[in-house]
């Protein structure tokens, strides 16, 4: 019997075993933002959406780039899009800060899909559900730059709905 | 030789391994059980008969309704202690909450039908308010008195309530409303859209007139 097999099989019972400890530790795998998004639609406090990413991106300083935000709605729950259909609703907004030395010069919102409480079945919204999203047009200043823009939203399910809140979008911007 | 460092090397690990997930595995369960203890104390919403309407567990349920000052659209305060005597219907909303807009009728036509009996509503908004900003604040106050006058609200409309969630327990989904018998008791909560039966219902409760 050659050492190969013995090797073979050492090497594979180190990596079942590194599979049973990265299934069993929590933390021990990278937790995409999805899944940090809580399971029941009704929880109070919850976070409807998630930045998913890109987390890093390279672009020609001071030049207009295309970059695709990716954003995730958590299931069961929806958000206004940014076009609402009434003005009393608040559309879904993205900003940044003028001081991170990166500016937004646009950003195109997908369009919403018809959205109706059961109870009002002739009352359409427009909403977004799942994954949404957002491309925007970013120009930089030669440099790093870690910029913490925001997307505002307002979240309801089918029955409730919840208070306008607004989440981190970091993205480390590199303009060469 | 080489063989049996391999091996010795290998069950090292995975009893290493193995020894990481445990307490990684203790470590999470202490953490689920110390937010379990922390929720015990939180309202709980639980599904009712139907598709529609939602009970809210609220441990408020059986307790003096919390008192409370608030500003009407006149800009006049507004105590719930001034209403003792009446059955009262708090109904936390927000002008952009749609779920909101679709009970709206159905509490403007039941207060209609009830307050012969006795019984009142107060509209709790929860709109953010500019209190820093005096033209912006002018204009969330001239924005929600509209929305309360285009969904025919003919009940008084009370601004700030995020003031007072923390003592109705932190509410945080609308609508939301708690239902108080004459003595200023909380005999019902409902959380999300319901019925108008199950309005109904509650406010019959609060009268005395229901179980």
């Amino acid at each position: 019997m050659s050492r190969m097999p013995i090797v073979r099989v050492a090497v594979s019972r180190i990596a079942l075993s590194l599979a049973i400890a990265c299934a069993v530790i929590p933390g021990a795998h990278s937790q995409s933002a999805a899944s940090a998004i809580n399971d029941h639609p009704m929880k109070a406090k919850q976070v409807a959406v998630a930045y998913l990413f890109p987390e890093q991106i390279t672009v020609a300083a001071d030049k207009p780039t295309a970059v695709d935000l990716h954003f995730k709605v958590a299931d069961g729950l929806h958000v206004n899009s940014h076009t609402p259909h009434t003005e009393d609703l608040i559309p879904t907004t993205l900003k940044l800060p003028e001081t991170s030395g990166v500016r937004l010069a646009n950003a195109t919102f997908p369009p919403g899909t018809d959205f109706a409480f059961p109870a009002d079945p002739g009352e359409k919204l427009s909403v977004y559900t799942g994954e949404f999203i957002v491309h925007a047009e970013l120009v930089a200043s030669k440099g790093n730059h870690l910029v913490e823009a925001t997307l505002r939203y307002q979240a309801c399910d089918n029955q409730t709905c919840m208070p306008p809140h607004s989440i981190p979008v970091t993205i480390d911007v590199i303009a060469k | 030789m080489k063989r049996n460092v391999i091996v010795i090397s290998v069950v090292v690990l995975i009893v290493g391994l193995l020894s990481l997930a445990g307490w990684a595995n203790w470590q999470n369960r202490r953490q689920v059980k110390a937010a379990l203890t922390a929720q015990q104390n939180q309202a709980v919403l639980v599904a009712d008969n139907g598709p529609s309407g939602m009970h809210l567990n609220s441990p408020l349920v059986g307790k003096a309704a919390p008192a409370f000052t608030l500003t009407n659209l006149k800009g006049e305060k507004v105590s719930l202690a001034s209403y003792k005597g009446k059955a009262v219907q708090l109904n936390f909303w927000a002008t952009w909450c749609a779920p909101c807009k679709i009970e709206t009728p159905w509490l403007v036509e039941l207060q209609k039908q009830y307050a012969p009996k006795g019984f009142e509503i107060l509209a709790v908004s929860f709109d953010d308010l500019d209190k820093d900003d005096k033209i912006l604040l002018a204009k969330e106050k001239t924005d929600i008195a509209a929305s309360a006058e285009k969904l025919g609200i003919t009940y008084p409309v009370l601004l700030d309530g995020d003031s007072i969630s923390k003592p109705y327990g932190d509410v945080d989904v609308f609508p939301t409303s708690f239902f108080l018998d004459r003595n200023g008791t909380i005999v019902a909560a409902s959380a999300g859209l319901t019925s108008k039966d199950e309005l109904e219902g509650n406010i019959r409760k609060a009268l005395g007139e229901g179980n």
